[in-house]
């Protein structure tokens, strides 16, 4: 499979980056060669400098034999046209416009319907606002994904030394849990993801990801003794963007919000588009002002500057003055790993975001969502099980299953199953997968109707 | 550097190089010569030591390598190669020393051709062909074979292709390393078997054919008779050897193009235009030079003597038809000339290759052009794409490297007794990968006579050539070593 990406930004390098790793034909265009010299040393994919709304450069890069082209690039305009060049070369070609623009919101779904030559629209701010309200909402959680229209939930929690859990076997679980329906999907430990089996044992300072039924959600999270503190207050540093979005939804929730940003203009822009939000002009990092503005009451600092150490330290600092708990905007793929070190424990990023949507878009088979765990290491994914394929009809213990990848749920209707070995999955059930990195090749063929491979 | 990957990679390319074995001892199965039982031990050897070296490192396996190992790798790959093929000769007779078995094995694997056997027709043919095999493997690069064959080299095999095939500009025909190195090999065996046939519908026979298809498409020059080409005293054979010489000595990414359907491939290149250019134009500067200076009396004699020594040597593949030190000064002068050019970047031949002259010129002319307009912003294009400084510098420097390694390695080779003219034609001939020298190393002699110190330079002369000094010279740099 052929994928040509358009823009070798962060977005770009990552998408890339993971495709080239699952053995796709990749092929990256930009106009800047230092960002493509930076994606040739570090991953097997194809580079073409130029630009990539060019037709001659779109037909050098094979857009005839592309299966999908990306339109990543930081500007809008040239996302746009890309695809529409694109489309008068090879109509073929599925194409997936990355569009910021929060003019552009409304007409996401006229663009995927009507117009002829973009067939998907995404803009990661919308998810990223999604995601730190998910955060928000579930306490302890540091990663939180949704299935099933959200349904179930599957949620990242960190496990503290005096948790009940702490140095339980899995296979001991049940007893522990009682009847209520709990499943261990992934454990990091050590920045290494495991999948584990009844044999693993947690142990404090284990990052847990569990699948829970929405409605049991704070059942399940008081088994790790997390409990539930309702959000009243929120603070935004930064009015940005996705400032403004997050600020407007919590003002649809009746949150009493604040925000503090840096430019008097902005503010006055914010001020003006926003009812009864409280903007601040002035820097968030600034200790005097947080503490005027009681940052001690605060239940959730939100840090959303377009400017990753700004971020990071506010984030400290509004902790050590009071505040609940900080969501942190970081971009920089690289500082992930040092988040926790630094006591930075929840985290969002618009490009994970986007590449999880495009993710989601790339996948074969019917597959309605994906999400990629911290460190990208693994994927949790949720598809339709077609009639063909070979994950249907059979008890899942005798299926042959890649190494490293659970089946995690199965949504049947209105019923939802935690599965065993014995369970069968039937044909058009949505099945929620859990997969290692390096089994997502080996589940892809699973889910893809067989007919593909002949 | 983690050495333990690079013995791991080293090793399996050990082993793998023993696989390969099976090739010559089959042919010595089949005729029962004396070559099966040296082959059954270098190949038992080659094969356990590789097998050892790859499971005992396996733990060193990393998921990328660095620019720095993949130097390392291919060239310490290639020397252990050269060392591990060198094991069949080594074994045969004890007429073999240690020197003469690795000369022989490196000029194999860097398709240089160069000899030291003075009656190549006495050995079993087993051997004969593994001379001519292991051509045949070097000439596309042994290592982007193994990233075509073995699955767990995909993720750092961009480094070594890199680091093998060191074009100025480096082309990706597939946007996966592992897809564009099994087309390299495709076109390359494809076009092989097409010269394989041709050769046997001229009458020779199929052993011979098929050691000399091995040797013409990697521009290697090993031949089974003591006269090289000159023995089979055919038009046709020596025309379609022409033919396949001059495709070995076009880049390969254009032969993919060709046969993907674009005819006009060749001519849209520019440097193709001045490698065929140059072919032709020589080609009827030596005819002319040869029937004013009366060594062939008919046109087509001397076109047919002329053409073959001009692209065997300047595709660096050294098979001989004539001996042209017996030819007029000018016609040497263009072999010589034609030693240092070499075939084009991207093709198996070696030499100094068409497209680092045609920028260097092109740089010259930019020089010359700021004397007169020197408020003039200029770019160096080469068909229609701007040369980036980055790739300016590396081919001037590559350009420079080349003259002082030939200089200094003259000088020394020399100075181990070798004469003037001889250490001249020696140097040039390894380090471009070419056979044949001037004066004792000239096409109808060979390199017997060069002392035990002096064959070791021209060895390491050869591997120079075949991995373009660069990822050779590196592993010399002290910086490189630091930690």
């Amino acid at each position: 499979m052929k994928v040509l990406i358009v823009g070798a930004g962060e977005v770009g390098y990552h998408i890339a980056g993971r495709l080239a790793l699952e053995n796709k034909e990749v092929v990256v265009i930009d106009k800047d060669s230092d960002a493509l010299r930076r994606v040739s040393e570090n991953m097997d994919v194809q580079t073409i400098n130029g630009s990539g709304s060019s037709p001659s450069v779109l037909t050098d890069a094979g857009i005839r034999e592309a299966e999908i082209l990306l339109a990543v690039t930081n500007q809008d305009e040239t996302n746009l046209v890309a695809c529409l060049v694109a489309d008068l070369l090879s109509p073929s070609t599925k194409k997936l416009a990355r569009i910021r623009g929060a003019d552009f919101d409304q007409y996401h779904e006229t663009f995927r319907e009507q117009v002829p030559h973009i067939d998907t629209v995404i803009n990661p701010e919308i998810e990223v606002v999604k995601t730190i309200e998910r955060l928000m909402r579930v306490p302890g959680a540091v990663d939180v994904g949704e299935f099933a229209d959200g349904r179930i939930k599957f949620v990242g929690v960190y496990l503290e030394p005096d948790a009940r859990l702490a140095g339980v076997r899995l296979s001991e679980l049940p007893g522990i849990v009682g009847k209520r329906r709990l499943l261990i999907v992934a454990v990091v430990r050590e920045d290494e993801l495991i999948i584990p089996t009844g044999k693993d044992q947690l142990l404090p300072g284990d990052l847990v990801y569990f699948i829970s039924e929405e409605k049991e959600l704070h059942d399940a999270l008081s088994i790790f003794d997390k409990h539930a503190e309702p959000v009243k207050r929120v603070m935004i540093i930064g009015g940005g963007r996705i400032g403004y979005r997050l600020a407007v939804q919590l003002e649809a929730q009746s949150i009493y919000c604040k925000i503090i940003e840096k430019s008097a203009e902005r503010c006055s822009v914010l001020a003006e588009r926003l009812n009864k939000t409280i903007v601040l002009h002035g820097d968030g990092s600034d200790q005097n002002l947080l503490n005027e503005e009681n940052i001690g009451d605060i239940d959730v600092v939100v840090t959303l500057t377009n400017d990753e150490e700004t971020n990071i330290l506010s984030s400290l600092l509004a902790r050590r003055l009071g505040a609940g708990k900080a969501i942190t905007k970081i971009s920089k793929f690289s500082y992930f790993p040092l988040m926790t070190a630094i006591g930075i424990e929840q985290v969002v990023s618009p490009r994970l975001s986007a590449i999880n949507t495009i993710l989601q878009h790339i996948r074969r088979g019917k597959l309605l969502s994906a999400v990629s765990l911290k460190g990208e290491q693994a994927e949790a994914m949720e598809a339709v099980a077609l009639e063909t394929s070979e994950i249907v009809g059979k008890p899942l213990k005798k299926i042959s299953f890649p190494k490293g990848a659970i089946v995690a749920g199965i949504i049947r209707g209105d019923e939802i199953i935690i599965p065993t070995g014995d369970s069968v999955i039937e044909p058009n059930d949505r099945t929620i997968i859990f997969a290692h990195r390096s089994a997502i090749s080996g589940i892809e063929k699973i889910l893809a109707v067989k007919l593909e491979y002949f | 550097m983690r050495w333990q990957y690079i013995i791991y990679i080293v090793g399996a390319l050990i082993f793998f190089l023993g696989l390969t074995m099976v090739v010559p001892l089959a042919c010595g199965f089949l005729y029962a010569d004396q070559s099966v039982l040296p082959l059954i031990k270098s190949m038992a050897a080659t094969i356990l030591i590789g097998g050892a070296l790859f499971l005992a490192f396996r733990k060193g396996r990393v998921a990328n390598i660095s620019q720095r190992e993949g130097m390392a790798i291919v060239t310490l790959g290639w020397t252990a190669v050269g060392f591990f093929g060198a094991l069949p000769f080594y074994l045969a007779s004890g007429e073999w020393v240690l020197v003469d078995a690795v000369f022989e094995s490196v000029s194999g694997f860097t398709t240089t051709g160069a000899s030291i056997l003075t009656n190549i027709e006495a050995l079993p043919k087993g051997l004969l062909l593994w001379r001519s095999f292991i051509q045949w493997l070097g000439g596309m690069g042994i290592i982007v074979l193994s990233i075509a064959i073995l699955p767990f080299l995909g993720v750092g095999g961009m480094q070594l292709y890199k680091a093998e095939v060191p074009s100025p500009v480096p082309d990706k025909l597939k946007p996966r390393i592992r897809d564009t190195a099994t087309i390299l090999w495709k076109v390359y065996a494809l076009f092989s078997a097409a010269q394989l046939i041709l050769l046997m519908l001229g009458g020779m026979s199929f052993f011979d054919a098929l050691c000399h298809a091995f040797t013409t498409m990697p521009t290697g020059g090993f031949s089974t008779m003591n006269t090289s080409v000159a023995h089979f005293d055919s038009a046709y054979l020596d025309f379609v050897i022409i033919f396949f010489m001059v495709l070995a000595g076009i880049n390969f990414s254009l032969h993919y193009q060709l046969l993907r359907g674009q005819p006009l491939a060749f001519w849209r290149d520019r440097e193709c235009r001045f490698f065929l250019g140059a072919v032709l134009v020589l080609t009827l500067l030596v005819s002319c030079d040869l029937l004013s200076a009366e060594i062939y009396t008919t046109i087509g004699d001397a076109i047919r003597y002329g053409a073959f020594q001009v692209v065997s040597i300047i595709t660096t593949t050294g098979f001989a038809t004539a001996d042209y030190e017996a030819w007029p000064a000018m016609s040497q002068h263009i072999l010589l000339a034609c030693m240092f050019l070499g075939a084009s970047a991207g093709s198996t031949g070696g030499g100094m290759k068409c497209l680092r002259i045609m920028l260097c010129f092109k740089y010259c002319y930019k020089e010359l052009f700021a004397l007169v307009h020197p408020r003039a912003i200029t770019t160096i294009k080469l068909g229609g794409h701007t040369v980036s400084e980055d790739v300016m510098r590396s081919v001037l420097g590559f350009l420079a490297l080349y003259i002082a390694l030939f200089g200094i390695s003259t000088i020394v080779l020399a100075g181990f007794g070798v004469d003037f003219v001889t250490a001249f034609g020696a140097v040039a001939a390894t380090i471009g990968n070419i056979g044949p020298g001037f004066g004792d190393v000239g096409p109808v002699e060979n390199y017997a006579r060069i002392p035990v110190m002096g064959k070791w330079l021209l060895i390491w002369c050869m591997l120079l050539g075949r991995l373009e000094i660069y990822t050779v010279l590196i592993l010399l740099v002290p910086e490189f070593w630091r930690k």
